[in-house]
């Protein structure tokens, strides 16, 4: 078993300083792009068109984006519910993680939405039969819900050690509000598509989508653990939590064993099974995310020398997210039907707002990393031990 | 038309010649560029082989469904269906995000793409010209097609009628109303020569498509609350289960080291 490297915040240095540097440049791309957008409108900036409504933003920063938030929802509950302490040192990096990713969506859907002025028209307008506004009013409970889950690092940081007490006690029930809301939040970015009937393939249109939804950001969230982890170890200069990282592997293959059984008894019953072969790109994009984002870590994570490899490990991780992200792509993208067959391809400055988003959440992280007492529970752990 | 209670449309792509003038008529009333007309025109291109050609058109715009999607989907409730027909559009609501596009299983509903923040980017669509409505008029296109290939008036008696063209000529058309059972029933219905597809129409079944995206919604509050319930059991349960491993632990502990014994 490897063992801790307790690094002092104090020692954290981003090695190169080129990657800063080339995220900050992309940020202004993006901003002045977004400038050109707010101005001129989303056509003058993108390729979305009355034919393709939804394009590279809905797939890439709302269905990828949220699915890798997952991490947060995952160690909450088997920190706070399962109480096992000893996955604490993960939790706040997990917690920033969603929080900061949350965050991206809210500025994502900024530039994405027709009138981003009126968002709060949610509050105010209610349509009760919407999973959009689900979808609205999760984003907006879940970011409180995680800043308050948030506060004790924040509150740590500025010193204030009594109002820091008193929100480590909000955590318990914070958690279990945030649990039920994220995975509400995760379903119904599936329910979305639900009303999709006649334009999503047969291969993805499932009255299930919530569940396979849900079920799905199970393993995307423990993967991004690692992933996550296993980068700020390199990165960041901080130690690795493998064994930790090997007993979330351990669940891998368990969340994607019930995943590949529901989604395959779902077809054969639905008698959808036939699309498999023969559908064409359809057919192909399935397989892909069959295979990447499921078989492959299935095997890969049921070894326990590969898990125990943080090699393997991390190049587990990144497999099963590219995987699982082409899924959120297919529902949400690729799998649509049109009745024109016009093709879209995002444009560079589509791509470039979504750059500087991710960029910004990357600087974010580095930041928070750096000046935060964001890994100190590793330290009280390391202590303990 | 007040006596009217259900508003439609009958099309019969039989006789529409592309003239286009539904258009311009469109343009006009509604006061939006001719590239911009809540009406696109959609067709087959020609078909067949010389000498036996076929070419069908129509003008495409909102099917003012019966039970619409849009409705269901928006989160904001933009979209609302009129008693008397007519799917119509709250322009102060909107926030601009194009569920309901997607929502459309006939992709009606249009957006401003080339509005930035002052111009205030919104939905369009056919409002069954509901200001000629209330003035006892039919809808621009209706009053304005040379061929009456459109035909405006009681639903119910454009169904009969539309049956009766079908009887009168089975030769001439398919025999079927689009939009009389599609996606629950809608108020453009058509009829035509060629399949329906090549008028750009989508299969769609009687059901609604919201029908299961309304049952899975109806379902979110009591799943969020047994959710939590569960959540909050299971939390209370492991936490009241530790604290007694704890104390077995600690009281073993107290017996053998005949002092209390020390954290958990």
């Amino acid at each position: 078993m490897k063992m801790h490297v307790a690094v002092h915040p104090r020692v954290f240095r981003f090695r190169p300083a080129l990657l800063p540097t080339v995220l900050v440049g992309l940020m202004g791309i993006g901003f002045v792009v977004a400038v050109i957008r707010f101005v001129a409108g989303i056509g003058a900036i993108s390729n979305l068109s009355n034919t393709y409504p939804w394009g590279f933003w809905i797939s890439f920063d709302i269905y990828a984006g949220i699915a890798i938030s997952s991490g947060a929802f995952l160690l909450a509950a088997v920190v706070y519910v399962f109480d096992l302490r000893e996955f604490r040192p993960l939790l706040m990096p997990s917690i920033l993680t969603a929080l900061i990713g949350y965050f991206m969506e809210v500025l994502a859907l900024m530039v994405d939405l027709g009138r981003p002025e009126r968002i709060f028209n949610m509050l105010f307008f209610q349509n009760y039969t919407s999973h959009m506004l689900v979808v609205g009013l999760c984003v907006m409970i879940y970011l409180a819900i995680l800043s308050v889950e948030f506060a004790p690092v924040m509150l740590k940081r500025l010193k204030k050690e009594r109002l820091a007490q008193f929100s480590r006690r909000l955590m318990r029930p914070a958690v279990i509000l945030g649990l039920v809301v994220s995975t509400i939040h995760q379903g119904s970015l599936g329910s979305l598509l639900l009303i999709q009937s006649a334009k999503l393939h047969p291969l993805w249109w499932t009255p299930l989508l919530p569940v396979m939804f849900f079920v799905s950001s199970i393993s995307i969230g423990l993967a991004m653990i690692i992933f996550e982890s296993s980068m700020s170890s390199r990165y960041l200069q901080r130690g690795l939590e493998a064994h930790l990282l090997e007993k979330l592997a351990r669940a891998v293959p368990v969340a994607l064993g019930v995943y590949l059984a529901l989604k395959f008894s779902q077809l054969i019953l639905s008698g959808n099974l036939r699309y498999v072969f023969g559908s064409g790109v359809q057919s192909a994009l399935f397989w892909a995310e069959i295979i990447v984002g499921v078989a492959i870590p299935v095997v890969l994570f049921s070894s326990q020398r590969n898990r125990r490899n943080p090699r393997l490990l991390l190049i587990g991780a990144i497999i099963l997210l590219v995987g699982m992200i082409l899924n959120r792509f297919n529902v949400s993208w690729f799998g649509i039907q049109r009745l024109e067959n016009l093709p879209y391809f995002p444009s560079l400055m589509e791509v470039s707002i979504s750059a500087a988003i991710f960029s910004f959440g990357l600087l974010v992280f580095g930041l928070a990393a750096r000046y935060l007492p964001l890994f100190e529970d590793a330290e009280v752990t390391t202590a303990a031990r | 038309m007040p006596s009217i209670k259900q508003h439609a449309y009958l099309f019969d792509a039989t006789r529409c010649i592309d003239c286009r003038a539904c258009m311009i008529a469109c343009s006009v009333e509604n006061k939006v560029p001719i590239n911009d007309t809540y009406i696109w025109v959609t067709g087959s291109g020609v078909m067949g082989e010389y000498p036996n050609l076929k070419r069908a058109t129509m003008p495409y715009h909102c099917m003012h469904c019966l039970a619409p999607d849009c409705v269901s989907a928006c989160p904001v409730g933009a979209w609302y269906k009129r008693e008397d027909g007519p799917v119509l559009y709250d322009a102060d609501k909107c926030i601009g995000c194009r569920y309901c596009m997607n929502a459309c299983p006939f992709s009606v509903p249009h957006f401003d793409w080339d509005k930035g923040l002052l111009g205030g980017a919104l939905m369009h669509k056919c409002t069954m010209c509901q200001q000629r409505l209330e003035i006892g008029q039919e809808p621009a296109c209706v009053q304005t097609c040379p061929t009456g290939a459109l035909k405006f008036g009681e639903r119910e008696e454009l169904i009969a009628e539309a049956h009766a063209r079908i009887e009168a000529h089975p030769d001439r058309y398919i025999d079927h109303v689009y939009g009389e059972i599609e996606n629950g029933g809608t108020s453009y219905l058509i009829l035509s020569h060629v399949p329906f597809r090549e008028l750009g129409l989508p299969e769609i079944g009687p059901v609604p498509v919201k029908n299961v995206s309304e049952a899975a919604m109806s379902m979110t509050i009591p799943f969020a609350l047994g959710w939590g319930a569960v959540l909050t059991g299971v939390a209370a349960g492991v936490q009241w289960n530790n604290k007694r491993r704890a104390e077995v632990k600690s009281q073993t502990t107290a017996s053998i080291d005949g002092e209390p014994g020390g954290e958990q």
